[in-house]
């Protein structure tokens, strides 16, 4: 079938609200559903930033400020960023590796389900008075908070369960169905961040998981595992929670560097610098990341000898990720680059993600640390990873895949508008947080002292920027997928095998199996380069 | 060629070091700094401030001259140069980053042995957090109170518990910070150097009322400390004792009118902290304002009256929950902290309003 009969063909939409099996199905539906969840979130923050606009109380009291904060947390880690991922996971692993599908396509379909469950779910939990906790839901305060309480920690066991189930499918279809000739070290890195991603969630989930269903006891049978006056141990919680916890900061962060990694040889028109290193870098900080969890604790009732220990990884941590940021920057130099929209937003991506690491590092300073410990700088610290870092991978993976997904181009100004927009609003946004927090801003927080108005006020504005900047975002979505350019099998003349095949790929992927031959970014040799000139004309600009 | 990418190399080292220096002495972004440990992490942040310059014009500089040079050009369809890697260079980011986060590890280290050093000569001030209120106590004066005062130059060591949830106990002028978990005493040691008021803020999610649970340190010489304590205890400070020659006697509650008592107790036990109430300095909005609660009062509840309704809702927080606020954002232990002489008094004093 041809591109042309692919497209005029009728778009079949009922087979993405049903149970269906094939992967590439089932990513659609996580892309989307988790799109609809990061809208929510985004509504959320800005209920937020409209209240801390101005000090005082504006449109939201203490117990609505605080379930809206908790469930904006939750909503974008759990029901945004970490799934978001599954969704090009199951999309492009598959196609990457050359298999039909995935492993076990029934678990996969049933993986989106809980997924879906579990974030209806939390949706649920506001109607009876919401967690608001945060997303942290320390004891004895999650104890004591409302019946939403109990229901948001449901939701998050679901969720948690929908990524096992992924995390398995991933490591069974990488390791046993991958095409002939493509060997581990002939993998795309995306490929690689997802088995490190998949080591984190099969590693650390579950004991997330016994955290919560603790909770749950202590708070609907009564049982005392973390009431200190009877025995139990609010501390246990917090590393039981941040054993998951800070791995997940990995779990989001990981496949959105694999996304990078695909993006800057195809735009530079040249091989990736460093390909094991990066591929290695992944597992290590996948293992390193497994042992850093304390020092979210550096303040709290932690015997203060333990903390030496956790700063001391911490530390180490940044050793890998700055290996992968040099190496990315050696990829682009003396390439030649192509300023198309997911070109730009990787490139967005180490500018803003650079600010998230460094910060990072003071974070890892311990007596620094105790002073901007859950203060705002932790905020901005956290929104330059997850927003600055992984949102711009998304939607540098969704650019550059749109063409892949649908069969047709998207508008490369309104990308560029979406870019600009967002960009700057994430300087705009989280730049000013850094310094409220060091000047005596505590986070959480539903109101604060006068002397922080400015830099709230910036914020706010910035918050505005960025929820604008959506909107070029779905305009082009949606126009493009009605009336796009048609982009052919490989427009941007990419050598992985998700490129060698028809836009969108027909039901089983590849027309005959394809067998592997080159690594994924040998540009410049003669059989890659040349072959694929065969395979697919050249798109312009 | 080889010769002058060297000396570009030790220039653009040189330029570094300069703006990495500069940025470090002239960096100015905490609070007043109103300890000696406040000092030592100030140092500490100027080092990261400087080193984390460096690094990010390093790395943006990097970017924006790859972005500028490397374009590519206008129907060049063409392949790259292609190199794969470079074993000395990724050695050298390899090793650098590790040597740097090595040095600032060990230099933390110092700062934090430094800052945790105990002495023989510590005050002691129990720091006791709830929700939404701090309460200090002095055991040495056996004094128990609202608003912290420290005596300058004057090591201190806190303890800090909670009654109910986790909090934390920040001042940031003094760089300090420590969580109040239950179950556990835990210790915070500064020594103030500076006079003057601080803020003291809840850093730890505590419940609805996190925002507001605030509150104030003075650091004053020793002698405005005495004084300051001794008015706590009831006692007048001595040079009063000297002029007047006898020990006042300790102000009965009785003799005084009723109204000023029941606004002293509301006062006394923070009430006003999350509700509104003019009349006695109530200014929160965590809870239902009690502006006019003595004919609320009388309608909220068909079956109470407005004195039984009162005296319940302060002593069982969660009995009659108004419309709009949530159940567990009253602390539930007032039973235990306020007589049952100072209950009745307060509640007169509310149904009068």
């Amino acid at each position: 079938m041809t591109n042309e009969e692919i497209m005029t063909a009728p778009i079949r939409w009922r087979r993405y609200f049903k149970w269906n099996t094939d992967h590439k199905v089932i990513g659609v539906q996580y892309l989307v559903t988790t799109f609809i969840f990061f809208l929510i979130g985004g509504v959320l923050a800005m209920m937020m930033r409209a209240e801390l606009a101005q000090p005082g109380k504006d449109i939201l009291d203490g117990a609505q400020y605080n379930a809206v904060m908790t469930n904006h947390g939750s909503v974008m880690i759990f029901l945004w960023i970490i799934p978001v991922f599954a969704g090009f996971a199951n999309y492009f692993i598959p196609l990457m590796i050359g298999a039909e599908d995935m492993a076990f396509p029934n678990l996969n379909a049933a993986s989106y389900f809980t997924f879906l469950l579990g974030g209806l779910v939390m949706m649920g939990s506001f109607f009876l008075g919401g967690a608001n906790t945060g997303w942290t839901a320390y004891v004895p305060l999650s104890i004591i908070a409302p019946d939403g309480q109990t229901i948001w920690a449901v939701s998050l066991i679901l969720v948690g369960t929908s990524s096992l189930m992924g995390a398995i499918n991933f490591m069974t279809t990488i390791v046993t169905m991958r095409a002939p000739g493509m060997t581990f070290w002939r993998l795309p890195l995306f490929v690689w961040g997802m088995i490190a991603t998949s080591l984190l969630v099969l590693l650390a989930t579950p004991v997330l998981t016994t955290g919560l269903i603790l909770v749950i006891l202590d708070r609907v049978a009564g049982t005392v595992f973390f009431d200190a006056n009877a025995g139990g141990d609010p501390i246990l919680y917090q590393n039981i929670f941040w054993f998951y916890s800070h791995p997940a900061v990995y779990i989001m962060i990981l496949p959105g560097m694999g996304i990078i990694s695909e993006i800057f040889p195809v735009f530079s028109r040249k091989s990736i610098f460093g390909y094991r290193m990066i591929a290695l870098s992944s597992l290590a900080i996948s293992v390193l990341g497994l042992t850093v969890w304390a020092h979210h604790m550096f303040t709290s009732g932690l015997n203060p000898g333990m903390r030496v220990p956790f700063m001391i990884t911490s530390m180490i941590i940044a050793v890998p990720t700055g290996v992968k940021m040099f190496s990315w920057l050696a990829t682009i130099w003396d390439g030649k680059i192509s300023f198309t929209t997911p070109m730009i937003f990787a490139l967005g991506f180490i500018s803003l993600f650079v600010i998230g690491g460094i910060t990072g590092i003071f974070l890892a300073a311990i007596p620094f640390n105790i002073h901007v410990h859950d203060t705002y700088f932790i905020v901005a610290h956290l929104h330059f990873v997850l927003f600055g870092g992984s949102v711009s991978a998304i939607y540098a993976g969704v650019y550059y895949w749109f063409p892949k997904i649908t069969g047709r181009m998207y508008n490369e100004t309104l990308g560029k508008i979406h870019f600009g927009m967002n960009f700057v609003g994430t300087l705009l946004t989280y730049l000013p947080m850094f310094l409220a927090g060091m000047l005596g801003m505590p986070r959480r927080v539903a109101d604060y002292a006068p002397e922080f108005t400015e830099l709230n006020l910036l914020a706010t504005l910035g918050g505005i920027l960025l929820a604008f900047s959506t909107i070029p975002f779905l305009y082009n979505v949606i126009v493009s997928l009605a009336k796009g350019e048609l982009a052919g099998s490989n427009p941007w003349r990419g050598l992985t095998l998700e490129w060698q095949t028809s836009s969108p790929p027909p039901e089983h992927n590849f027309e005959s199996s394809p067998l592997v031959t080159s690594g994924p970014y040998d540009y410049g040799s003669a059989e890659g380069a040349q072959e694929l000139l065969e395979l697919a004309p050249a798109a312009g600009d | 060629m080889k010769e002058r990418s060297i000396l570009a190399l030790v220039i653009i080292t040189l330029v570094m070091l300069a703006i990495g220096y500069l940025v470090a002495i002239n960096v100015d972004v905490m609070p007043v700094a109103a300890s000696s440990r406040a000092l030592l992490v100030d140092d500490l942040a100027r080092i990261l401030f400087g080193l984390a310059t460096v690094v990010f014009i390093i790395v943006q500089g990097a970017l924006i001259y790859a972005v500028v040079r490397f374009r590519k050009r206008k129907g060049d369809n063409s392949d790259a140069i292609q190199y794969r890697g470079n074993n000395t260079l990724e050695l050298i980011w390899t090793v650098i980053p590790a040597i740097l986060v090595t040095f600032i590890g060990i230099y933390s280290f110092r700062v934090l042995s430094e800052i945790e050093v105990h002495s023989d000569d510590e005050m002691v001030v129990e720091v006791i957090g709830q929700q939404f209120i701090w309460q200090f106590r002095y055991p040495s004066y056996d004094v128990r109170t609202q608003e912290l005062h420290l005596p300058v130059g004057q090591q201190v060591r806190f303890e800090i518990t909670t009654l109910d949830v986790i909090h934390s106990f920040w001042v940031p002028a003094f760089r300090a910070k420590r969580d109040a978990t239950p179950g556990q005493v835990s210790e915070l040691v500064i020594t103030p150097t500076e006079l003057g008021s601080y803020p003291i803020r809840c850093a730890e999610l505590c419940g609805v009322g996190h925002s507001v649970m605030n509150s104030l340190v003075t650091v004053e010489s020793e002698e405005d400390f005495l004084k300051w304590i001794a008015e706590q205890s009831g006692v007048l400070p001595t040079p009063d004792l000297e002029e007047t020659g006898s020990i006042p006697a300790e102000t009965e509650i009785a003799a005084e009118p009723a109204q000023l008592v029941g606004s002293s107790i509301f006062g006394r036990y923070d009430c006003g902290v999350c509700h509104v109430l003019d009349d006695a300095g109530g200014f929160g909005h965590v809870g239902p304002t009690l502006e006019g609660i003595g004919e609320t009062a009388a309608a909220r509840e068909p079956a109470v009256d407005a004195r039984a309704y009162l005296l319940k809702s302060i002593t069982r927080p969660d009995a009659f929950v108004v419309a709009g606020y949530s159940a567990g954002s009253m602390p539930q232990n007032y039973e235990d902290r306020i007589s049952s002489e100072e209950l009745e008094v307060l509640v007169d004093y509310l149904l009068t309003q």
